[in-house]
């Protein structure tokens, strides 16, 4: 293996291997202390039961994951476009942002779960009120950090492209969005964290029937410990996934700040290189 | 190689209370290279905000080939102490950065920044990002994505001022050499009385503020310039002259 394939197989090690063996501790914790506590199986179950409970109720769970990942995704989406063009808008309009922007906190200061009855008065019992909620909670810090970003693009780069005769247009997409990347992404995954959180209060409060916060529900009225253990496992590795999801777009999105030289892309090569 | 490329008439600049450049004249050579030496804070770099566009001058006029530019941009190559590289662009990219700005960057403005860059020793960079590259290196990328603005007149704002001497040594050779086969008209600040010697054709020395023009003397070296010259006696008279007007006589 050359240097630089061993570098990043190390890399790879770290990035993918550390989380997982975090992951496994907790899993021995959890079992260390339900055994050596001697706590009673209606309080905690063991982690090998609660995800035995997911595995042989998989068929019954599957469709309700989907409805979750659904809600989350869609309303992931939503939020973070209408957050990314209120965070332009209002960097961009200083009036606009001394308007809106004590409305967003206000928004923020609403409890959830208070949200939820009015939105399924006006939305009904439908994915829509889920979707909402969602998005309310996405939205915020996409919008604060591209603001944040937005006004912190160094002023002299953005005098050079004056100089060069740049039109705003130009310099909005080639220089200021491209600076403000490193807090868009940390909106982001602040957004994508609580993302699932937002779908599950919306289950709960505004569910028709099936859907994997009752399900839950359900399963705690009845006693059974293991599936109200296991689907709170299926709740956090919906979180997790989409979380590193956008960490993927993150990394794909902006090679130049683990690299030191650009991919060569096979769509994209330049006759006169082969050349040389 | 005479004709007037740049004509300052009587422009002035105040911020506030503070003059920052007294009323201004200065014509310039279209292919001559001008340095301006003054004490810091004396309008040097609002001089050259007013030239670029960037500031609208109290008064005076701005002429570019006899046209008035006064307060419009577009219309010269602009470089600072900071490199300003964007960081999520290559080497070639920023090189062609200004195309992308302003209009299409097609194959040739490609080829040509990769013939530059090759030639000017950049070539094993070209698909690097600018954090790869060292503070010589980034200065070199941020010159010849101003020369890919295809301008005659390019403004350097202290290009060199943070380099350590060695490194400032080596580009001004480099930009010298860049700049004879460039055939472009340079206006060079510095407050380094041996670069601005060393470099150009013509040295405008400017006084603390208000700052204005006090002296415009003809570099006295033949070209091309060698490291020698530094200790001509040519060169240590007129360093002598130029250093009696900045610091009145401590020399
Ligand atoms: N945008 C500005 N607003 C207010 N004062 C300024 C501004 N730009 C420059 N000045 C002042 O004008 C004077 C000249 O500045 P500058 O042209 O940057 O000097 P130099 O480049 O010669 O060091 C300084 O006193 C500086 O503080
Ligand atoms: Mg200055």
């Amino acid at each position: 293996m050359s240097a630089p394939g061993r570098r990043r197989a190390g890399l790879v090690a770290r990035n993918v291997g550390v989380p997982i063996l975090s992951l496994v501790l907790v899993l021995v914790l959890w079992q260390l202390i339900v055994v050596g506590f001697h706590v009673a199986s209606y309080v905690a179950p063991r982690p090998r039961e609660a995800i035995l409970s997911v595995t042989q109720n998989w068929s019954l769970l599957w469709p309700l994951v989907l409805g979750t990942i659904r809600e989350t995704v869609y309303g992931f989406v939503v939020g973070a476009a209408l957050g990314f063009f209120l965070g332009v808008i209002m960097a961009k309009v200083p009036f606009l942002q001394g308007l809106v922007y004590p409305v967003l906190v206000l928004s923020q200061a609403i409890p959830i779960i208070a949200l939820a009855a009015p939105l399924v008065l006006i939305l009904g019992f439908s994915t829509a009120p889920k979707i909402v909620i969602v998005a309310w909670i996405v939205f915020f810090p996409v919008t604060v950090n591209v603001i944040d970003g937005l006004s912190h693009v160094d002023r002299d780069l953005l005098n050079l492209a004056k100089v060069y005769g740049a039109s705003r247009w130009r310099t909005f997409w080639q220089i200021e969005i491209p600076a403000t990347s490193t807090p868009l992404f940390s909106g982001l995954k602040i957004g994508a964290t609580y993302a699932v959180t937002g779908a599950i209060i919306g289950e709960l409060a505004a569910s028709d029937g099936s859907s994997l916060a009752l399900y839950q529900e359900h399963a705690n009225s009845n006693l059974n410990t293991a599936a109200v253990y296991g689907t709170t496992m299926v709740m956090t590795a919906i979180g997790i996934s989409w979380f590193l999801l956008v960490v993927g777009v993150e990394v794909f999105a902006t090679p130049w700040r683990r690299r030191t030289v650009a991919r060569r892309w096979p769509w994209r090569r330049d006759r006169d290189d082969v050349a040389q | 190689m005479t004709e007037p490329l740049l004509s300052l008439r009587e422009v002035a600049k105040t911020f506030g209370e503070t003059v920052a450049l007294a009323p201004t004249t200065l014509t310039i050579d279209e292919g001559s290279f001008v340095a301006i030496v003054g004490p810091s804070g004396c309008g040097k770099s609002t001089l050259f905000n007013v030239i670029a566009g960037l500031l609208t001058p109290d008064g005076g006029d701005v002429l570019l080939r006899d046209r008035p530019v006064t307060g419009s941009t577009g219309h010269v190559g602009y470089m600072l102490q900071k490199d300003l590289l964007v960081p999520w662009r290559t080497v070639e990219d920023n090189i062609t950065m200004a195309k992308r700005l302003t209009g299409r960057v097609t194959a040739e403005d490609r080829a040509e920044a990769r013939r530059m860059a090759r030639a000017y020793g950049l070539g094993e960079f070209l698909r690097h990002y600018p954090s790869a590259l060292s503070g010589g290196m980034r200065q070199r990328v941020a010159f010849m994505r101003t020369l890919m603005t295809h301008q005659s007149l390019l403004l350097l704002d202290e290009p060199f001022g943070a380099l350590d001497a060695q490194t400032r040594l080596e580009m001004q050779q480099w930009l010298l050499q860049v700049w004879r086969d460039a055939q472009r008209t340079v206006l060079f600040i510095t407050h380094d009385v041996d670069e601005s010697i060393f470099l150009a054709d013509r040295v405008v020395v400017m006084s603390p503020r208000p700052g204005r023009v006090v002296a415009d003397f003809t570099s006295p070296l033949a070209r091309p310039r060698t490291l020698d010259m530094l200790t001509e006696g040519h060169f240590i008279e007129l360093k002598g002259r130029v250093m009696h007007l900045l610091h009145g006589g401590a020399t």
